[in-house]
């Protein structure tokens, strides 16, 4: 009987050790995420270095626009110019990092060239979105900073105000209090889950249906690609919309000033 | 139940589990398409909005997908 051919055989679901680095085992994922948190940093450095008023440099063009549509995007959730201004780097080194990871899966050579670690052949390079550890870390990294960046903003009183209101001895405020906090934990998982989930089952994707359709392959797997290049932009603007919407809650005083105020900036910034 | 094959239940997850993220999708194009009838003028806002739900709700579909492919047999 037909059979569908296992896609865990030629991908599995955890990264692969290659070799040892002062008692830290490095991965092959871990390897690729380098290479390219190397190549992110250049090509930023580059277009930032080239930075003109008039940009001549195609690099630098197209850079400043992709920072200036994600500054907008920002001034549009923080209500405050200032505010966007200060976490603008982080949000443009997540969307550019994420981004230009998650491309790097769909390039020749990923997941195919092999090397030889005592005796088993183990994919060289893997895609540092497609390792749970690797989103995890990422999704921590933003759920601590937004941590850091509400108790310097409000003070660690004013934080905790956030979950337990003003009177926390009142049980009701006691319990909306924990499942807040519980929630705040829940955002690491599905933060961390949604780009692994979507970038992995993509990857997998790509490989069943080029095993299923055999001599075809180049053919039937052209679409899934372009399919997985739109959900590559899509997951790392969510990822980046997402992280500034989290910011932007969590280090905002009152409800109705702050909204008023900000509107009145933006109308007077623009 | 012991001999059920297991392509049989691979195939009713993926078929049972696109359902929900499916329904969602199809809300948030017709809320869009709404959206941009009434006030075209914010048509840019509007897709971006509904991109970021549909990346959203698509995340779902992603994770029968994972645990489809990555139970064996």
């Amino acid at each position: 009987m037909f059979s569908l051919p296992l896609a865990v055989e030629s991908e599995p679901l955890a990264a692969q050790k290659l070799f040892e680095l002062g008692g830290l085992g490095m991965t092959n994922s871990m390897v690729f995420g380098l290479v390219v948190a190397v190549f992110t940093l250049a090509l930023l450095g580059l277009a930032a270095a080239r930075s003109q008023t008039r940009p001549r440099s195609r690099l630098a063009f197209y850079m400043e626009s992709l920072v200036d549509g994600i500054f907008g995007v920002a001034i549009d959730s923080f209500n405050d110019r200032k505010k966007a201004l200060m976490h603008l780097p982080f949000l443009v080194t997540l969307f550019t990092f994420i981004f230009i990871s998650n491309l790097s899966g769909l390039l020749p050579g990923v997941g195919t060239i092999h090397a030889d670690v005592n005796g088993h052949a183990v994919p060289l390079l893997r895609a540092f979105t497609t390792d749970l550890n690797a989103t995890l870390a990422l999704a921590i990294l933003t759920i601590g900073l937004v941590q850091f960046y509400a108790i310097r903003e409000l003070g660690i009183l004013g934080h905790l105000k956030h979950y337990f209101t003003d009177k926390p001895w009142k049980p009701i405020n006691l319990f909306i209090g924990v499942n807040e906090v519980f929630g705040e934990l829940l955002r690491i998982v599905t933060l961390s889950m949604r780009l692994f989930g979507v970038i992995y089952a993509g990857e997998v994707l790509i490989t069943t249906i080029a095993l299923l359709s055999g001599n075809f392959a180049w053919f039937a797997t052209l679409p899934v690609i372009f399919l997985e290049i739109f959900f590559s932009a899509i997951q790392a603007y969510v990822f980046m919309m997402l992280t500034t919407t989290y910011l932007a809650i969590a280090t905002s005083h009152g409800e109705h000033q702050e909204s008023n105020g900000g509107k009145i900036k933006l109308q007077t910034a623009n | 139940m012991e001999n059920v094959d297991p392509l049989l239940i691979k195939g009713l997850a993926i078929g049972l589990g696109a359902i929900g993220p499916a329904i969602g999708v199809g809300l948030i194009g017709a809320a869009a398409v709404g959206a941009i009838g009434r006030n075209p003028e914010v048509q840019g806002r509007i897709l971006s909005t509904a991109f970021i739900m549909a990346g959203l709700v698509d995340a779902v579909l992603a994770f029968v997908l994972l645990i489809v492919f990555t139970t064996g047999q």
